[in-house]
């Protein structure tokens, strides 16, 4: 049972912005240990504390109040500068912060937190009294004394006449002994039982909100040894400027008014009506709608689009916390947080950043003294930055390390059976350090617990081919390493090639297409029992698609398509072509055929299959030849 | 006195979860015609526009906090008859002093309950109602 039934509406809502801040002050903390006397900062941070501590006092979250409450205090110490922060009091602070988020994972889930980590809460009681080893130069405990409350008349010359003032402004008279609790302590009564009444009958009474109702949201977790598990939920809601909703209305009002237009004329056309104006009048009305349907597409996908800045928040503190566990200086530079992707690419993005991040600062940077004998500066940058360019998005994440050698890269990958000998011999640079993409390779022996978590660079490229990206390694040996990942701007529209078997045209997503070229059959080598042709120096097999789908192969394929698939390269033998296209994937639910990623409508009307070569693919080659597949297909 | 439920409130929060929460309850309470604004300094600008009775404001803001906004209220002639009520999450006798010597109408500390919220609002209405 969820302990906020009534109130889930104000929880995701409080949990997504809670979210937000949190990272906005993950941030800060770690711009804050540049500058550990910057007011603003501690400001900011300490305001951060304070706005979760409110949220949560009308949630009840109790636990989560007094952990804010106790890093807020930190904080307001600090800026004080009672306290001065060490780096033994920023470890007690970021655990704190992990804790908050935590409990933030807990809230998602729709239960109370539970108390915080007993050793973080004495870690920041301690700080505030001025316990750690090295971190006070303040009078301990500075919490001033709740005494001279006594009555009014004993007001000492020049001090404000508190409990007069306190009466004037709460309306109530001061009682005895309530200390500097007062208005507190008048709220007190209502908190643990009756505070949740107003409040659950709030979220009742809430306007429904117009995207409906968050089923989960997504706890953006940091801490990998969370001591909760964590729902991983999608969110299923967005947030939409509304300049941009009222775009899509108003366009969706004159797409009304033109329809209207169409409407007359249809009337008189029927009505046998077909002088020269009306035909005017219909061919500009049809044009106008054009224009405007695709206004209201680009509105429509803009209103799915989020600065990729959310994104990037939670990176510079994953980079901070990595270095210093490897005891490297790393500074994670951000640019271009406000390009614009993607909703759910967004939510796709973040497990292969981190993990090529992840690499970066674990593999990419070297060790302090490695710099120092490099004649580097002791800090590494490792810069990730995003920008649009033409209809795509570029993601770069680059870091001034060591650099990666192709040659060794090839040793390795012949060491570990990934490649022949022979194979490696023929590897230009760029190929070579694309075999770090191959699954079971790791650059080092030995696995560190950092980025060897099972998950290889195959993953981080497997991942962004099914965002229908690519990536490319730049690197220099003593300089760096550059990883470009290159993304379409929407999901929702797939270029496509249209390829024909007989009339009937498939379409094939056209960020796996290298090339395209004639077979000519005098130049198909059998290898193997398996055709294969020769493209420039590279043996390729040739997989008709006929074979692939089960069909008869009563002929041979006229056209190949030079294919790149994270796994391998392959030519599809197909009859012919219809040209290219943008597909407005439609996916077949419930419905959906292996092989098949979903369906489009060409503009004459004819449905067309969008096929997943991945999956058309693992059938093949699981079934080791083509003959297999079409037995399968008889038979079943 | 029953309070007039057209009476038009500016509810000033950073936070967008609280001033949902402070809308409900105001909406509880029957005042429904509520306008919101995230810092002290959007606050000012839609209070010069004209039109609000009531301003119920958060203390700790970005770029103009609850307190400044109050000064500033106090000494602008046009604005400075509004009533103020000021909430935080502090009970701290200095903030408390703070207010009051700027002029706050009232002071509530979160969380609060639609009961304390309408008990402030009818000491504040009444006040206002015999001035």
């Amino acid at each position: 049972m969820s302990d906020f039934s009534g109130m889930e509406d104000l929880l995701q809502d409080f949990l997504q912005e809670a979210h937000d801040l949190l990272s906005d002050v993950d941030n800060k903390l770690v711009d804050l240990e540049k500058t550990p006397d910057d007011k603003g900062l501690l400001n900011d941070i300490f305001r951060g504390f304070h706005t979760v501590k409110g949220g949560a006092g009308f949630l009840n979250a109790t636990e989560l109040v007094t952990l804010c409450h106790l890093t807020e205090n930190l904080f307001d110490r600090l800026r004080n500068a009672e306290l001065e922060l060490t780096a033994e009091l920023m470890d007690v602070i970021m655990d704190a912060t992990k804790g908050v988020r935590e409990m933030f994972g807990e809230l998602g889930q729709g239960v109370q937190p539970q108390p915080a980590d007993a050793r973080v809460i004495a870690a920041l009681q301690g700080a505030l009294n001025g316990e750690l080893p090295t971190a006070s130069v303040a009078p301990p405990a500075v919490e001033p004394p709740a005494v001279q409350m006594s009555p009014s008349s004993s007001v000492p010359e020049g001090e404000p006449d508190w409990a007069s003032l306190q009466e004037a402004i709460t309306g109530e008279p001061v009682k005895a002994a309530q200390g500097e609790l007062i208005t507190r302590a008048e709220a007190e009564p209502a908190k643990p039982s009756a505070a949740a009444a107003p409040v659950v009958a709030a979220g009742k009474d809430a306007a429904p909100s117009p995207f409906g109702r968050r089923a989960s949201d997504r706890p953006a977790s940091t801490a990998s040894n969370s001591r909760r598990a964590e729902e991983r939920g999608r969110e299923n809601t967005i947030r939409v400027d509304t300049s941009r909703l009222d775009q899509v209305l108003n366009l969706s009002g004159e797409i009304g008014l033109t329809k209207n237009r169409l409407t007359s004329l249809r009337a008189d056309i029927l009505a046998g009506k077909s002088d020269s104006e009306t035909l005017h009048a219909l061919d500009q009305a049809v044009s106008q709608l054009d224009l405007l349907v695709s206004d209201l597409q680009n509105s429509v996908m803009k209103t799915r689009m989020q600065p990729i800045g959310r994104l990037f928040q939670k990176y510079p503190r994953i980079a901070r916390d990595l270095a210093r566990q490897l005891g490297k200086d790393v500074e994670l530079v951000l640019a271009g947080e406000e390009t614009e992707v993607d909703k759910t690419m967004i939510e796709d993005l973040a497990d292969p950043l981190i993990h090529l991040i992840r690499n970066a600062v674990d593999h990419g940077v070297e060790m302090p003294d490695e710099r120092a004998a490099a004649g580097k500066p002791a800090k590494s940058l490792v810069r990730l930055e995003a920008r649009q360019e033409g209809d795509h998005i570029v993601l770069i994440i680059a870091d001034d390390g060591k650099g990666m050698s192709a040659e060794r890269i090839r040793a390795k990958a012949v060491d570990k059976g990934l490649i022949s000998e022979e194979e490696a011999n023929t590897l230009d640079e760029r190929q070579s350090l694309n075999l770090i993409f191959l699954p079971g390779f790791s650059t080092k022996t030995q696995i560190s617990d950092v980025s060897g978590r099972g998950v290889g660079m195959d993953v981080v490229k497997t991942n962004i081919q099914k965002l229908n990206g690519s990536v490319e390694i730049r690197s220099e040996p003593g300089k760096g390493s550059v990883f470009l990942i290159s993304l379409p701007l929407t999901l929702a529209i797939l270029p496509v090639l249209l390829v024909l078997l007989g009339d009937q045209p498939f379409a094939l997503p056209l960020s796996l297409v290298r090339e395209i070229l004639p077979i000519d059959q005098q130049r198909v080598q059998e290898v193997g029992g398996k055709e294969t042709l020769v493209v420039r120096g590279e043996v390729l097999p040739v997989i008709s698609l006929a074979k692939l789908l089960g069909w008869p192969a009563d002929r041979s394929p006229e056209y190949g398509v030079f294919m790149q698939t994270a796994e391998r390269s392959f030519i599809l033998g197909v009859d012919s072509f219809a040209g290219r296209d943008d597909a407005v994937i439609k996916s077949l639910e419930d419905f959906r055929p292996k092989g098949v990623a979903g369906v489009t409508t060409l503009s004459n009307g004819q449905i067309v299959l969008i096929l997943d070569m991945k999956e058309l693919l693992a059938d093949f080659s699981q079934h080791g030849d083509a003959g297999m597949a079409i037995r399968n297909f008889e038979f079943s | 006195m029953a309070a007039d439920p057209k009476t038009r409130f500016l509810v000033v929060d950073d936070f967008s979860t609280m001033r949902r929460i402070v809308r409900n309850l105001l909406k509880e309470l029957g005042f429904t015609n509520v306008d919101e604004a995230e810092d002290g300094a959007i606050a000012l600008q839609k209070l010069q526009g004209g039109g609000f009775e009531f301003v119920v404001t958060d203390w700790n803001m970005p770029n103009m906090d609850g307190l400044t906004l109050l000064q500033t209220i106090r000494a602008t002639p046009t604005l400075k008859h509004l009533p103020v009520l000021m909430i935080t999450a502090e009970a701290k006798k200095e903030n408390i002093i703070a207010a009051a010597q700027a002029g706050a109408s009232g002071y509530i500390v979160k969380p609060f309950t639609a009961g304390t919220l309408s008990e402030k609002l009818n000491k504040i209405f009444e006040k206002y109602g015999q001035a």
